[in-house]
């Protein structure tokens, strides 16, 4: 997840990660873990209160690499489990050939292959 | 490559997604508009799929059940077989080399097509389908160092398309430094540079040094099925 700034919008962390603000804490799936203290800042800024990706990061294992000559961040993806964290199919959106957005879970009821492949 | 099969399988309940994995999406899109796919065509610029579920060289697929749990993790998948490749009269050594090395490679077309129709046909109870334990313990582990391979991808991928080359040039080669067995990842970054992913002045390595080293027979892992 490429970043500008390491102050982010909730729904934007969760659309992005699968990570949700609740009230247990971070989740994810059936998984939850506390939030760490000051992560979610306060709400009287323009836009809603903005999670501490640092802190975050921090207590989900993920990766943080900054580039600073471009200005950028990246989010890694949770270390030291399985990619796979449990069967079930993770949500994936990407645009389809014409450009319009494919969510995978619009096939639910339907067997899926995935198949990655490449034009190089 | 997949219609065929989609035309087969699909009035049973299955349905394909192929996804492109192309930093540069011009020319995966001329080979979809060849194909002219029913089934939907996705382009993945930033290798997502590599992230979520694991994708390490292609064509890989995952099989993904009615309830949208997976049954079957990353694996290579292809669609029909592959006679082998004809060396051109024309060919450069380098040609020749290559061809010749893919010509080693395995590919095991009638055996992922077998069980493929076993699964669609009887689901659950095809023998293919894996628990939902069987398929998280054949998922990939997930070192720090893979974290944080996917993230320089992720990053080289960005200022590429931004036109930022030598930055992300700079971040490619981390991240094959970070996780040397994802294929994806390497091709991606060497066909940006040469379209043959031949040897250039900005990577470590090219396709043909890579396969020799590690022998073109293991360059897809045998299907476990």
């Amino acid at each position: 997840m490429i970043l500008e700034s390491l102050q982010i919008d909730p729904a934007e962390f969760e659309r992005q990660t699968g990570w949700a603000i609740r009230p247990e804490g971070l989740c994810k799936d059936d998984r939850c873990v506390p939030l760490p203290g000051g992560a979610l800042g306060d709400a009287s800024g323009a836009g809603g209160p903005r999670l501490d990706v640092r802190l975050l990061a921090g207590r989900l294992g993920m990766p943080l690499i900054h580039d600073e000559a471009n200005g950028l961040w990246s989010l890694g993806p949770e270390a030291d489990g399985r990619v796979l964290s449990s069967a079930r199919a993770p949500e994936l959106i990407l645009p389809d050939v014409q450009s319009r957005e494919f969510h995978l879970s619009s096939l639910r009821g339907t067997k899926v292959l995935l198949v990655a492949w490449a034009s190089w | 490559m997949w219609q065929a099969l989609r035309s087969e399988l699909h009035p049973q309940g299955l349905e394909i997604v192929t996804i492109a994995l192309d930093t540069d999406p011009a020319a995966a899109r001329r080979h979809i508009e060849r194909a002219q796919p029913e089934h939907p065509s996705l382009i993945d610029q930033a290798h997502l799929v590599d992230t979520l579920f694991g994708i390490v060289n292609v064509p890989s697929g995952v099989w993904i059940d009615e309830e949208g749990m997976i049954v079957r993790p990353p694996e290579p998948a292809w669609a029909k077989p592959r006679p082998p490749r004809e060396i051109p009269a024309t060919a450069t050594p380098r040609q020749i080399a290559v061809i010749t090395e893919v010509n080693k490679i395995r590919f095991e077309a009638e055996k992922y097509v077998a069980a493929l129709r076993d699964w669609v046909a009887n689901g659950r109870a095809s023998g293919f389908a894996l628990a939902p334990d069987a398929v998280v313990r054949r998922s990939r582990p997930r070192p720090i160092e893979e974290a944080q391979a996917a993230a320089h991808f992720e990053l080289g991928q960005h200022l590429h398309r931004a036109g930022r080359i030598d930055d992300a040039v700079r971040h490619f080669r981390r991240a094959h430094e970070l996780q040397p067995d994802n294929w994806t990842y390497r091709r991606q970054a060497w066909s940006l540079a040469d379209p043959d992913q031949g040897p250039t002045d900005l990577y470590a390595s090219d396709w043909l040094t890579d396969v020799l080293k590690i022998g073109a027979q293991n360059y897809y892992p045998p299907l476990d099925m």
